[in-house]
């Protein structure tokens, strides 16, 4: 009964990204069953359109923009957090930690209300990188607050005691051993920002990321196949980045030898 | 004499409200094997950081062969320090973790640094070791990985927080005979930090004793056993029998055992109050029938037995005193383990008693 409930609901949560290579393979233009025959044009039409690639270049300029903010953002969140005491730390921390729960929706909105009434700036990739920085570095702040936690303070004293200076032992010892943390959160904040719709929607200006070019195609039935398509890619890239950032953490947890204490995919 | 290597002079450290050392006065010769002594919470281990730079005193000063050691960071001191955790550096081999302070010294070339991190494995008993990856190691060769770290650098003070607490009974027992003989082959100054009385007795030249924040009595092993500064530190270090007694002229009334001139007791302890005479276990003798009558001796009965094997613990209840006095026996070859209830004549000498007030 259980091993029944669940088929089920995997098959609810998951059949709908099953259908994507489906179609995406699929000769008909319809989106629909029957299937019409077996193609690869789609794939192929993919490689020739220019403002896709823009839109993708967009994307990956944006991602890694955000990825590196957030995980230096988060990176000095998580050691002030794990090492020192201070007053305010848990408002802080919750703040930081909010957009996690904030509708993206109402984040959207109120960072459009600001850039564009309050700052008067104009909206461009650069208004989109600040927005999914903000998005990205809770979960940086997570991923690092849990390498920190792991990591013996004695291991920083014993370097300096040994001759090191703050700054080399923070590149000789702490940098190492926090890095496949870093790489985890590299990772995880790089999907994230390149899966980010919403937000991107309402800040984004002349130039879409992918996520908006492929909204903007939906209005053309004739591209749906196309789209099946990208998202067929899109959905391998992000698993195959998840994959590789929990193996980053694990592998991280393993050289320190800590207990592993969960962590975005448990097991 | 010399001046000392390491000098303490009104140390004071503050948390917030919260006094950790409350001045201490402290000298540490070259050479010496030095423990200090305490329970946890009594700031043994906040003075050994202050003497590494990791802790920044609040009032007082620390010198260091000779200099003032304010606002030196631990990266400049000549001190060096082995961890209670160890802090063996898991991202790198046993040979890294034992060079890793040769780093900076620009006067070696590799090999002469090859030289001694495998001179410095050899001392600890962990020649071959090097390539090996640090995270896995036993316990105990952690500890001495943790050493050679340390020791690599000829540090004029070697400092150890708690080394053997991680360790089970054998391997500690091991490590602390190790210690000694490695202290005596390098003559660097240790600096032990321990709760365990038994481990400060066994290693160290000489102990401080410390409860709250401050120094109770520093002095050599036997001392701090044989003649305690007071009731307190007695009752710390090793078992020590309290028996209540009043002072009247020039004689002790013991309670259980009667008067005692006050010049035939061994060692007076001034300070604490309430008047109280102390007999370690070992000094009363248990008497079979028919040996000989020593000058004093009291009747009491045997309330606790405890075997140990090569030495029985008895509690002994005397009338006149609150509760039984301990009393331990070494198991001679032939001699009887007495029973509870049995009947128990005690010699002791007032020579081996140790008067509080």
């Amino acid at each position: 009964m259980l091993r029944a409930y669940t088929l089920a609901f995997l098959l609810f949560l998951y059949a709908p990204i099953l259908l994507l290579p489906v179609f995406a393979f699929n000769e008909g233009t319809v989106i629909a069953f029957p299937l019409d025959g077996f193609t690869t044009e789609w794939f192929g039409r993919l490689t020739t359109t220019p403002t896709l690639h823009r839109a993708l270049a967009n994307s990956l300029l944006v991602a890694t923009a955000s990825a590196v903010l957030a995980t230096a953002l988060g990176l000095m969140a998580a050691r002030a957090a794990v090492r020192y005491r201070f007053r305010g730390k848990g408002a802080a921390m919750g703040l930081i930690m909010l957009p996690l729960v904030l509708p993206e929706i109402i984040v959207a909105t109120s960072l459009l209300v600001v850039v564009v009434r309050i700052l008067g700036l104009p909206l461009s990739l650069l208004t989109v990188v600040a927005a999914h920085t903000l998005i990205c570095t809770p979960f940086a702040v997570a991923i690092l607050n849990a390498s920190f936690s792991n990591l013996d303070p004695a291991l920083e004293e014993a370097a300096v005691d040994l001759g090191e200076t703050r700054a080399s032992t923070f590149r000789l010892v702490t940098l190492p051993l926090i890095m496949p943390g870093i790489v985890a959160s590299l990772l995880i904040s790089f999907t994230i920002s390149l899966d980010e719709f919403i937000i991107a929607f309402f800040l984004t200006g002349s130039d879409p990321t992918l996520p908006v070019y492929v909204w903007s195609l939906l209005r053309f039935p004739r591209e749906l196949p196309t789209i099946m398509a990208l998202g067929t890619i899109l959905v391998i890239v992000s698993i195959a980045l998840l994959t590789l950032a929990e193996w980053s953490r694990r592998r991280g947890l393993r050289r320190t030898g800590a207990q592993d204490t969960g962590g975005f995919l448990a097991q | 004499m010399t001046d000392p290597l390491i000098a303490l002079r009104g140390v004071h450290k503050h948390y917030g409200d919260y006094h950790a050392l409350r001045g201490i006065d402290l000298d540490i010769r070259t050479g010496e094997f030095f423990s200090l002594l305490g329970p946890s919470g009594c700031g043994k281990t906040t003075l050994l950081r202050t003497i590494a730079g990791f802790e920044e005193v609040s009032e007082g000063t620390v010198m260091l062969g000779g200099q003032d050691m304010r606002g030196v960071p631990p990266n400049r001191r000549p001190t060096n320090m082995v961890f209670q955790s160890y802090a063996i550096f898991p991202h790198l081999t046993v040979a890294q973790n034992v060079g890793f302070g040769l780093r900076r010294r620009s006067d070696l070339n590799a090999r002469a640094r090859d030289t001694l991190v495998a001179d410095a494995l050899d001392m600890v008993g962990l020649d071959g070791f090097g390539a090996r990856a640090a995270t896995a190691l036993s316990g105990g060769q952690r500890q001495r990985v943790a050493l050679a770290r340390a020791l690599v650098l000829k540090p004029k003070v070697l400092l150890l927080d708690e080394p053997l607490s991680a360790l089970d009974k054998k391997m500690r027992e091991q490590m602390q005979v190790e210690l000694m003989r490695l202290q005596r082959q390098v003559g660097i100054t240790f600096i032990l930090v321990t709760h365990d009385q038994e481990e400060a007795l066994v290693m160290s030249d000489r102990i401080a004793v410390m409860f709250e924040g401050g120094l109770a009595q520093v002095d050599e092993a036997e001392a701090l056993y044989r003649r305690p500064a007071s009731r307190r530190v007695a009752e710390f270090i090793g078992t020590m029998n309290v028996l209540p007694a009043t002072v009247a002229g020039d004689t002790v009334d013991v309670a259980g055992l009667g008067p005692v001139p006050l010049s035939e007791i061994g060692h007076a302890a001034e300070g604490g109050g309430t008047v109280a005479v102390g007999m370690r276990p070992e000094s009363w003798t248990l008497l079979a029938p028919g040996d000989p009558a020593p000058p004093r001796a009291t009747d009491g009965t045997v309330a606790e037995v405890v075997y140990y094997g090569d030495m029985t613990y008895y509690d002994v209840a005397l009338p006149g005193a609150e509760r039984p006095v301990r009393v331990s026996m070494r198991n001679l070859f032939g001699s009887d383990v007495l029973e509870i209830g049995a009947p128990a004549r005690l010699g002791w000498s007032p020579g081996a008693m140790v008067l509080f007030r």
